[in-house]
């Protein structure tokens, strides 16, 4: 389980048109989206694409409309077949399968979750929880103690015999995510699965989803255009713009060194403290000497420890992971973290 | 000496023409105006004849004229008639079949077995009492004033015939909404079944068949009444949403899954819409149809016409007006039963 590499993607690239054999050489010889529109009538989708997404992880894919995440989620799976490039699941390369060998794989290796839930309307809840089974030759009897099982987990307990229509969109996205979980399969790739909820229920989604991912340990990759979800869910965060990738890594690391100035537009509008963690941030010393005013753990956000120093900027916290002092932390260092990143864009333009 | 003369000795075709003969038999146009006696060449060009086969066969008489076309046109059809029916005949004895044992069962089983069965059938497919009493009262009513065996003929011809409908035109529907190219063929068919006035294609059928083939008809109305079903079923496989068959090709249905677990299912709407239309192009199908021996209440209708019998004809009308409307609201109200159960 130690993060190997789950699903591989390697020199990816999606052009849309007539002749995208023709248009990749001009792609790779370097022409830009705007040109490549302009002068050959093609559009860029995705360019260069290089992911590697660990096993048990969430990877979140960021950009917004017209970025190609939704695109690049669909070449996963091959919804969508790819230009040039590779996409690597276990080490087998996904686009070299035939059209049975594909169908196993979406069967019983990677599930979806859609945006728009895309729920069967004439089947219930139960019957479309249980669809992947379904699709295998399970009859309703077989699969209908997974189904109850995860529909009871998802929180949909009693509502096995309706339609979805007769759901709120947050009880339908909790049956999308249901299908997916009872297909049992390892990957489940989420496509802009909360966008159409109101915040509230996103908020409550994203908690499930934590939750599930803990128990669970799947590889999930996430596609979202809103940062806070982004940096809430991710293990490792993915910005896409205009089919390029800009930066991935860490989304801690990403907040506190952006290296693009889309990412810091982007960045300045998210409320940090409520983001960024104490692992990030902390001084890894320990002098068994100075005077701690507490202790406070490595997954603590900002806003917590805040709140816990009343707004004396003079104290420092000794930061525990399992027990164990593993830093410190003092307010002065927190207070700078906290600065917007225009500066830091200064800092590094002015290292460079 | 008639307009074009000049026209075909410039290119050289005289003895062409002068080898045509004069030994067709002559038409009502030239024997008036052989009697007119003005045979001369038009005045001023306000009378200048458009260059239309007759115009230029006065001028040379070895080019045909118009109804050589036409003539031209039933000769090449009787020519291939027998093979024709040689491979029609055996294919469409099935309906002939069908029809005829339809007709006999509607008569020869007794009315108070007939209603009752109708009456469980309409409450099963609609679940409604109040057009369970509606349609038991509309069917009294013909009966009682003995136009039940008329009507009952006219409904087992539509029942034959939409259900056939249905049985051809929904697979032609999902051919053709799978390939554009089918789509491309077929539309153009489709537009020429609908716009071809009826009593033309039944010329054709009276050539092929014997009159007293009850097929006759019955491939009349299937022709006519085919149209709808066709294209809504392409219609509404087409309108499923596509979020909806993303989902289910991710999911890794077959193809076949995918037709028969969602497409059919949630374009069913559209296809019940289409045989609603259908049903009721062949109940104005089968009116017609009875100038090619078809039975039923049309039969009275062409009575009432060709006698000039106007209470006949009027009663027999509304007669087709009822069971119209009978078809109609009960093929509507399973629509919406199956509108009701998905609604998205």
């Amino acid at each position: 389980m130690a993060n190997e590499i789950k699903i591989s993607i390697k020199n990816l690239y999606k052009i849309f048109g007539p002749t995208p054999d023709v248009a990749l050489e001009y792609v790779k010889r370097g022409m830009n989206k705007a040109d490549l529109l302009d002068q050959q009538n093609h559009v860029l989708g995705l360019r260069d694409i290089n992911v590697d997404i660990l096993d048990g992880k969430i990877t979140v894919i960021m950009g917004l409309s017209g970025s190609g995440k939704s695109t690049l989620i669909r070449h996963l799976n091959r919804l969508i077949e790819p230009t040039a490039g590779e996409v690597r699941l276990d080490g087998e390369d996904v686009l070299d399968l035939d059209e049975e060998q594909l169908r196993q794989l979406r069967r019983e290796q990677m599930s979806m979750v859609f945006q728009k839930f895309a729920l069967l309307p004439h089947k219930t809840v139960l019957e479309n929880a249980g669809m992947a089974l379904n699709i295998r030759g399970s009859t309703v009897a077989d699969f209908e103690g997974e189904a109850v099982k995860w529909l009871a987990r998802v929180g949909l307990e009693g509502n096995e015999n309706q339609y979805p229509h007769q759901l709120s969109g947050g009880m339908q996205q909790r049956v999308g995510i249901a299908r997916a979980l009872v297909s049992n399969s390892p990957v489940m790739l989420m496509d802009e699965a909360f966008s159409a909820l109101d915040p509230l229920i996103r908020s409550d989604m994203q908690d499930l989803l934590l939750e599930l991912q803990g128990e669970l340990q799947k590889t999930i990759v996430f596609i979202t255009h809103d940062l806070d979800e982004a940096l809430k869910l991710s293990d490792h965060l993915v910005i896409l713009k205009d089919g390029e990738v800009v930066q991935q890594g860490d989304p801690q690391d990403i907040l506190l060194n952006p290296n693009d100035p889309y990412i810091v537009a982007f960045i300045n509008d998210i409320n940090r403290a409520r983001v960024l963690r104490v692992r990030s941030i902390m001084n890894p010393d320990v002098e068994s000497d100075t005077d701690y005013a507490g202790d406070i753990s490595e997954k603590d956000n900002l806003e917590t420890v805040l709140s816990r120093s009343g707004g004396d900027t003079d104290l420092i916290f000794r930061v525990i992971r399992n027990g164990e002092a593993i830093g410190s932390l003092s307010m002065k260092d927190l207070t700078r973290a906290l600065v917007p990143t225009d500066a830091s864009t200064t800092n590094s333009a002015s290292k460079e | 000496m008639a307009t074009y003369d000049s026209l075909f000795s410039a290119l050289g075709l005289k003895e062409w023409c002068a080898e045509g003969k004069e030994d067709g038999p002559m038409s009502m146009a030239d024997l008036l105006a052989k009697a007119k006696g003005d045979n001369a060449e038009p005045e001023s060009l306000w009378d200048f004849p458009f260059p239309s086969m007759d115009s230029l066969n006065d001028s040379c008489a070895a080019f045909p004229q118009s109804r050589e076309l036409t003539k031209g046109l039933e000769q090449g059809f009787l020519a291939v008639k027998d093979n024709l029916s040689l491979v029609l005949d055996p294919l469409t004895q099935p309906l002939s079949w069908a029809l005829d044992g339809a007709l006999y069962g509607m008569l020869t089983t007794p009315w108070w077995i007939i209603i009752p069965i109708m009456l469980v059938i309409v409450f099963l497919v609609t679940k409604s009492w109040k057009l369970v009493l509606f349609v038991g009262a509309s069917i009294c009513l013909l009966a009682f004033i003995d136009y039940y065996e008329y009507a009952m003929q006219t409904l087992a011809i539509i029942f034959v015939c939409a259900f056939l409908c249905v049985l051809l035109g929904v697979p032609i529907g999902i051919a053709m909404s799978r390939s554009n190219t089918m789509q491309r063929l077929t539309i153009p068919v489709l537009d020429m079944l609908q716009t071809l006035p009826p009593f033309v294609y039944l010329i054709p059928l009276i050539f092929l068949f014997s009159v007293t083939e009850s097929k006759l008809y019955g491939i009349a109305i299937i022709l006519y009444a085919i149209v709808p079903v066709v294209r809504l079923t392409n219609l509404g496989i087409r309108l499923v949403d596509k979020d909806v068959i993303e989902a289910a090709d991710a999911f890794g249905m077959t193809p076949s899954q995918k037709l028969f677990k969602v497409q059919i299912p949630l374009a069913l709407p559209n296809i019940m819409a289409g045989v609603n239309q259908t049903i009721m192009m062949s109940l104005a199908m089968v009116v017609i149809a009875s100038l090619v021996s078809a039975p039923g209440l049309g039969v009275l209708v062409l009575r009432g016409i060709r006698n000039l019998e106007l209470g006949v004809g009027l009663v027999s009308g509304l007669g087709i007006v009822i069971l119209a409307v009978i078809l109609d609201r009960v093929t509507k109200a399973s629509l919406a039963r199956i509108n009701a159960s998905q609604n998205q």
